[in-house]
């Protein structure tokens, strides 16, 4: 996949490349508007992480100029602007998300993942861990074929998101941010990550241990799969 | 009322009040000018009766040792002559008999000689015929003026609706349902009269300096936002990078998780700061419409890991259900979740929370009563100044802006809030909604 990266702060360009990268994109950087520009007159991408704020172009210009010389590119807006207005005019002009800087990897991740799969029509995403088979659209969880309706909102949410970057230690302060984005509160150390997760367990546990769903120690939590 | 309404009564009033007294004074008036009219005459007639006197010679009209007397076939008026031995010269009012009719005269009695004797002449005229006037005088003034009033009355209020049209377009047009900030291009009201383009002016500055206001706010909060935020962005990323790196030491990774912290709170402290500043600056919409039971639901799903982490109760009476109309749902969603999310970190173990939704008179109130610390007294007036933090709440780990949160998202809303709290016992906000947000009180 080819993600064009229009980002005008050098530092988080390469930032967000290096993550990229990582994860199997090819990537390309632009750090003005006149440049990026020119890129999407000429190359086609799948993604666009457009930067709204750039010192020698009007964003939402170049959103529409992406639009149109790159229709089937997903675009993706990063913004530190704090214009609600802002927000509604990209996804009007066809932004395909919006994320406001500043913004988790992992965030930006599992939302290019959610465009491809939207994109490519992957309706069905059903992963079986020793047994419980996930299904992240439906979000339901079965043990073989006994429903696990115990399972809160917030707790699947924790799921799919483990799930979706498996493998991956993430950090409470990662999950937390992902279940709690949009609350605004003035706790700073508080997260009840620990208390979801241990009551996650206890829920599977009923059916069978779910010794996917590891801790690791001191820094955050995995899930373990190989498929 | 209204300034024109005002003008005119008062216009209308002033005139009546004058033309009263004005018809009240006038027999006395008319009475005055007929007295003065008739002595006139009596003194014309007077004379001119001692002229034919001397010219004529007074045996003429008098022998001697008899009087003289003449009066009209009606009465109205007379004419005598006698010897008399006195001195006299007066006009005044009297009755007198003529044949056997008692009549109301104004007489000028003068005594003059003539040859060897004292005459005393006297003129009456009847009064009767004098008042006899007044009556259709006062009548055809009073409807005249009456006329008069009303022409002047509706001159008035055609000339001060004109001369107040200028006055009424810039309340309409500028004052009435106005809401700052708005974007307006000047439009002069058309007027010769000073004083309202003088009004008019100053109305436009003062708008267009609270609208530079807003504005410049609004660039600061733009601009602030940006440079605040993309540091912590490229830090934060750089973080995550880090942690993903496989060489990197899990003690490393331990500090590095630290530091993810550490940023998460300036990000955290920096987010509701600027949240704050955009409230305060209008930049939300009031668009949504949510019933508090639904709201209140949200809320619960959030919060409830923190209620079984303490093991204390919430207890939801939502007596009433109410559709709240013309709200920002996520705000309101983050003033509650303040409120009871306070009312946890603040409550004892084991302790109770009641969320209690109802009408109140004529305003739908939600009320959130906890069984916590509680609040000093000489603390109260503070707990909604930001980054200010009460005695018994410093070891929480907040930074002091839930309560400037709530504050400003309920000012937002122009929802009341009073708190009432004992230490030790525990506290309770009230949170008052206007009628504008729920609509009136259901009648019982």
């Amino acid at each position: 996949m080819n993600v064009l990266i229009i980002e005008d702060e050098k530092a988080l360009a390469h930032e967000l490349e290096f993550f990229l990268v990582k994860n199997n994109y090819i990537c390309e950087i632009c750090y003005d508007g006149a440049s990026a520009s020119e890129k999407i007159a000429v190359n086609l991408y799948d993604f666009i992480l457009l930067d709204l704020g750039l010192p020698d172009y009007e964003g939402l210009d170049l959103l529409r100029e992406a639009k149109k010389a790159n229709p089937e590119a997903a675009c993706i807006i990063l913004t530190a602007r704090a214009e609600v207005t802002d927000r509604v005019k990209g996804l009007d002009l066809g932004a395909d998300d919006y994320l406001a800087k500043p913004f988790s990897l992992l965030e930006l991740q599992s939302r290019m993942q959610a465009i491809t799969r939207r994109k490519f029509g992957i309706t069905q995403t059903v992963i079986d861990l020793d047994g419980f088979l996930v299904n992240i659209t439906d979000r339901t969880i079965l043990y073989h074929v006994n429903p696990v309706n115990t399972i809160t909102k917030k707790e699947f949410d924790l799921i799919a998101y483990l799930l979706l970057h498996k493998n991956r230690t993430l950090t409470r302060a990662q999950l937390s941010e992902h279940i709690w984005g949009s609350v605004i509160n003035d706790d700073y150390d508080s997260n009840f990550i620990d208390a979801h997760i241990k009551n996650i367990r206890k829920k599977l546990s009923v059916f069978a241990p779910a010794d996917w769903l590891e801790t690791v120690r001191g820094l955050g939590y995995r899930i373990k799969t190989n498929v | 009322m209204k300034l024109q309404t005002k003008l005119t009564l008062f216009n209308a009033i002033s005139k009546l009040v004058i033309v009263t007294l004005f018809i009240l004074l006038l027999p006395n008036i008319i009475e005055k000018i007929n007295k003065n009219y008739t002595d006139n005459r009596l003194v014309k007639q007077k004379d001119k009766f001692l002229q034919k006197v001397r010219d004529n010679g007074i045996k003429y009209y008098i022998e001697d040792g008899d009087t003289y007397g003449s009066y009209l076939p009606l009465k109205e008026e007379f004419i005598s002559l006698e010897i008399v031995n006195y001195d006299l010269d007066t006009i005044r009012d009297e009755r007198r008999i003529v044949e056997r009719d008692t009549i109301a005269y104004r007489i000028l009695s003068h005594t003059f000689k003539a040859g060897k004797k004292n005459y005393l002449l006297e003129i009456g005229k009847s009064t009767e015929t004098i008042g006899e006037t007044t009556g259709p005088l006062q009548n055809i003034a009073f409807q005249i003026l009456l006329g008069m009033i009303l022409l002047t009355i509706l001159a008035d209020q055609i000339y001060s609706n004109y001369i107040l049209r200028p006055l009424s377009i810039i309340i309409r047009t500028k004052l009435i349902g106005n809401k700052f900030p708005k974007v307006t291009v000047y439009k002069e009201v058309k007027t010769s009269t000073s004083d309202f383009q003088h009004l008019d002016m100053s109305i436009h500055k003062m708008v267009e300096t609270i609208e530079t206001t807003f504005q410049k706010e609004r660039e600061f909060i733009s601009n602030a936002s940006h440079e605040l935020m993309t540091p912590i962005s490229i830090l934060q990323s750089k973080i995550e990078n880090m942690f993903e790196q496989d060489d990197i030491a899990d003690d490393l990774k331990v500090r590095l998780l630290e530091m993810q912290k550490i940023l998460n709170r300036l990000k955290s402290i920096t987010k509701t700061l600027l949240l704050i500043s955009q409230i305060e600056n209008d930049q939300f919409l009031k668009e949504d419409i949510i019933s508090v039971n639904d709201l209140l639901q949200d809320v619960y799903e959030e919060i409830s890991i923190r209620l079984q982490d303490r093991n204390i109760s919430l207890a939801m009476l939502v007596i009433d259900n109410v559709e709240l109309l013309g709200v920002n749902k996520f705000l309101l969603f983050n003033l509650l979740f303040n409120l009871i999310n306070n009312a946890i970190k603040y409550n004892r173990p084991d302790g109770e929370i009641t969320v209690t939704g109802q009408w109140v008179r004529n305003n739908y109130t939600i009320k959130i009563t906890d069984t916590g610390i509680g609040i000093a007294a000489d603390e109260l007036p503070y707990i909604f100044n930001r980054f200010k933090k009460m005695k018994q709440s410093l070891s929480q780990d907040s930074f002091g802006l839930g309560l400037p949160i709530v504050k400003s998202i309920a000012g937002f809303h122009q929802i009341g809030i009073d708190v009432v709290s004992e230490k030790g016992v525990g506290s309770t906000f009230t949170l008052t909604f206007p009628i504008k947000l729920t609509g009136n009180a259901p009648i019982l």
